[in-house]
């Protein structure tokens, strides 16, 4: 190589501290060979060598991952699998990793020689959504560093089926144990491959939060209102938000009312509260979220439309994009920004909710297009009617790549009283004197 | 995914002052007049959307003046403290339609995005361009300075007690980072602090504004709110009434809590509060019954 490019790959050595010369010759030499610009080949090396180390996370915080991080943690188990790929046979190895905040599933993608209780620190490992669920990745690029032992790592996932208050339980929680009140509970029948049974699905509830539950066990003696302890229920995300299944490996027991740690009867009587849309942003799903806020957005896709008969996809001009030519069938919705000064979320009403907000049925509506001739009429006068107003909003939000959404169960104008709320503001403002 | 911008509640007073932009941060030497997309205000909130409900005073056009411009629409929107100025020129067509036909005085709630201009040195201009803009009940507005007032009280009562620290640089944003505040909104505080010199005594004063503010609209809403509950009784005693075994005709109600001196939109408006109360139901469309 060209002693011209001496100075260049001793500027290069000086950027990347400990990096050394001959490393940086190699790669810059490769670039050079390919007539790589040599502006651009320096930045090449100087990013590939570059110590600029991706940030390290905790698995608790896994969801919320940058694009390429480090973690350090046990591997609880391992296990290799191949599956086929355009006709080749790959290799992969997956498992549970842990660390002192949560345990969490990996896929390896090469033989990183992993064993059952080694402790590791994986480099450039990155997070892809497998059934809903975070799952840590190790690709191409990951590097695994081995550590010794260090006994602040637990040794099993056992003791990640903690004992969680309900709002607690995330992603990031395999197996949970928790106490609750069973709020909600019905059978329900259906086929789990070929076979007829009956699943209890349900909500259960304590002081912090609820979310929905399923068991695939009969659960006798549980009855809506009572309290129940449990041991080892299998977490499983749904458009993140977590649900508990009860199986075969789960324990439960009623617990008597002198040891809740909560109040039966608050949960059972209380009334939803609204809670700042910020604290919805924050989490990647929320099971019964109740908002409050101002509309100041009814986006394009609200009013009447049509929807497939067979997929009940929106279809425009009579053609669906899965079933081709159908005949459409009328509906109304709303889709809407709520903001309240915290946060925005989308909101989306089905026809009962927008029927009751807009103040107008759908055969009141679809006259409005009749005597305007306008297809938007509907549209523009469901701005004008709601643009600004303030609405409550209770249903399941989610995250996606287009936003936070709530898909309202129920929808209503807030009524608190402004005055009593006026006089405990202006207690905190005494006059100056 | 970008998260969406929030739009942000803030008093006239606090928008107003608010000449702090993020791009003059970067570089103090700006030369083109194009606006920024974020305004730091004296309290630190990040502005680049912005709710307002408030009356609006003064329509203009400016189309004719300006020549550039064909329709180019001003208009004064006052809070308790102050007044925004909305600009709507040709790329916001239909707030420049609502603004030419829009009754003055009126309530109106605007969402729109924090705008700059700065002519010349020490002289800045603010304004808001509307994306959405619509007429609305008072009991919106009531409602609005509340909420403003709130989210503004407790920002004021964050600068307080971070100001009772003394901290300053690095102990400032621990500080902040301590009490939950995300690194974006603290660094925006610790600006406003320095850009403005933000002290107790603002705070204090701030405050007297936020109470002027609630007292204004504490009449408003005293009789509004005794307005809806005499409303309230009325058509509840008109549902007894009138209400036969079958129930009464929704129109007839309306036509007799007229007479009673009640408007109808208030009449509707309490009838709909009573439905999803669950003191009366629908039996039949158009039909109402007292549970």
């Amino acid at each position: 190589m060209n002693d011209k490019y001496a100075p260049h790959i001793e500027e290069l050595a000086k950027a990347l501290d400990g990096i050394d010369h001959d490393d940086i010759k190699i790669e810059l030499d490769k670039l050079i060979r390919f007539r790589v610009p040599l502006e651009e080949a320096k930045r090449t090396v100087l990013n590939k060598f570059s110590s600029k180390e991706a940030p390290e996370i905790k698995i608790k915080d896994i969801s919320n991952a940058p694009k390429s991080f480090t973690l350090k943690g046990r591997i609880t188990s391992v296990e290799k699998r191949n599956f086929v790929l355009k006709g080749e046979t790959v290799d992969l190895y997956s498992g549970k990793i842990l660390d002192e905040t949560g345990v969490c599933l990996f896929t390896a993608w090469n033989d990183f020689c992993l064993n059952e209780g080694d402790i590791i620190r994986v480099h450039h490992a990155y997070m892809k959504l497998w059934n809903n669920r975070p799952e840590l990745n190790f690709g191409q690029r990951s590097i695994v560093e081995k550590l010794p032992e260090d006994p602040s790592i637990p040794r099993t996932e056992q003791l990640f089926t903690q004992t969680k208050k309900i709002i607690e339980i995330n992603s990031s929680d395999l197996l949970v144990s928790s106490q609750g009140i069973v709020t909600e509970m019905y059978h329900r029948d259906v086929t789990v491959k070929g076979k007829d049974t009956t699943i209890i699905e349900g909500v259960i509830a304590d002081e912090t939060g609820k979310l929905p539950f399923t068991s695939w066990v009969p659960m006798d003696g549980v009855d809506i209102g009572n309290a129940i302890s449990f041991k080892a229920a299998h977490v499983r995300i749904f458009r993140g938000i977590p649900s508990l299944n009860f199986t075969h490996e789960t324990s439960w027991e009623l617990l008597p009312d002198n040891k809740c740690p909560f109040s039966k009867n608050k949960i059972m009587t209380h009334e939803p509260t609204s809670i700042p849309i910020a604290s919805v942003l924050e989490k990647n799903g929320l099971f019964d979220a109740v908002v409050t806020g101002n509309i100041i957005s009814v986006r394009p896709g609200s009013g009447l439309i049509e929807r497939c008969p067979v997929c009940n996809r929106v279809v425009q001009n009579n053609v669906c994009r899965a079933h081709g030519t159908v005949e459409g069938v009328k509906d109304m919705r709303i889709k809407a920004i709520l903001d309240d000064g915290t946060g925005a979320v989308y909101i989306m009403l089905n026809r009962e909710l927008s029927e009751t907000i807009y103040g107008r049925s759908m055969d009141e509506a679809e006259n409005i297009i009749k005597l305007s001739l306008s297809k938007d009429a509907v549209y523009e006068s469901m701005k004008r009617s709601l643009i600004g107003t303030y609405l409550t909003v209770r249903g399941n939000s989610s995250k996606s790549e287009f936003g936070t959404t709530i898909v309202a169960r129920s929808v209503w104008v807030p009524e608190d009283d402004l005055l009593s709320r006026l006089e405990s503001l202006l207690l905190k403002l005494p006059e100056d004197v | 995914m970008a998260e969406r911008e929030i739009a942000q509640r803030l008093f006239a007073k606090e928008f107003n002052d608010s000449t702090l932009s993020l791009t003059s941060v970067l570089s103090y030497d700006v030369t083109d007049m194009n606006s920024p997309n974020l305004l730091i205000s004296p309290t630190g909130v990040r502005i680049n959307r912005i709710f307002v409900v408030g009356v609006i005073t003064e329509v203009e056009n400016l189309g004719s003046e300006t020549g550039k411009e064909r329709d180019l629409w001003k208009a004064r929107i006052s809070d308790p403290t102050g007044v925004f100025i909305v600009y709507a020129g040709q790329y916001q067509p239909e707030a420049a339609i609502f603004l030419s036909t829009v009754a003055v005085p009126s309530y109106v709630a605007v969402v729109g995005k924090a705008r700059i201009y700065e002519p010349e040195k020490d002289s800045v201009f603010i304004s808001i361009r509307p994306e959405e803009i619509n007429s609305v009940e008072s009991t919106i507005r009531d409602r609005w300075v509340l909420d403003t007032a709130e989210l503004t009280l407790n920002r004021l009562d964050l600068l307080s007690e971070v100001f009772f620290d003394k901290m300053h640089g690095e102990d400032l944003a621990g500080s902040l980072r301590s009490r939950g505040i995300d690194p974006e909104s603290a660094e925006a505080i610790q600006d406003a602090i320095a850009f403005y010199g933000t002290d107790q005594n603002y705070i204090s004063k701030f405050k007297q504004s936020v109470r002027k503010a609630l007292l204004s609209i504490k009449e408003n809403a005293g009789t509004e709110m005794q307005q809806k509950d005499n409303a309230e009784n009325v058509i509840f005693e008109l549902l007894k009434e009138l209400g036969s075994a079958k129930g009464v005709q929704y129109s007839c109600l309306l036509k007799e809590a007229e007479s009673k001196g009640i408007p109808e939109e208030v009449a509707d408006a309490v009838i709909r509060s009573l439905l999803s109360k669950g003191d009366c139901y629908e039996p039949r469309l158009g039909v109402l019954k007292l549970v």
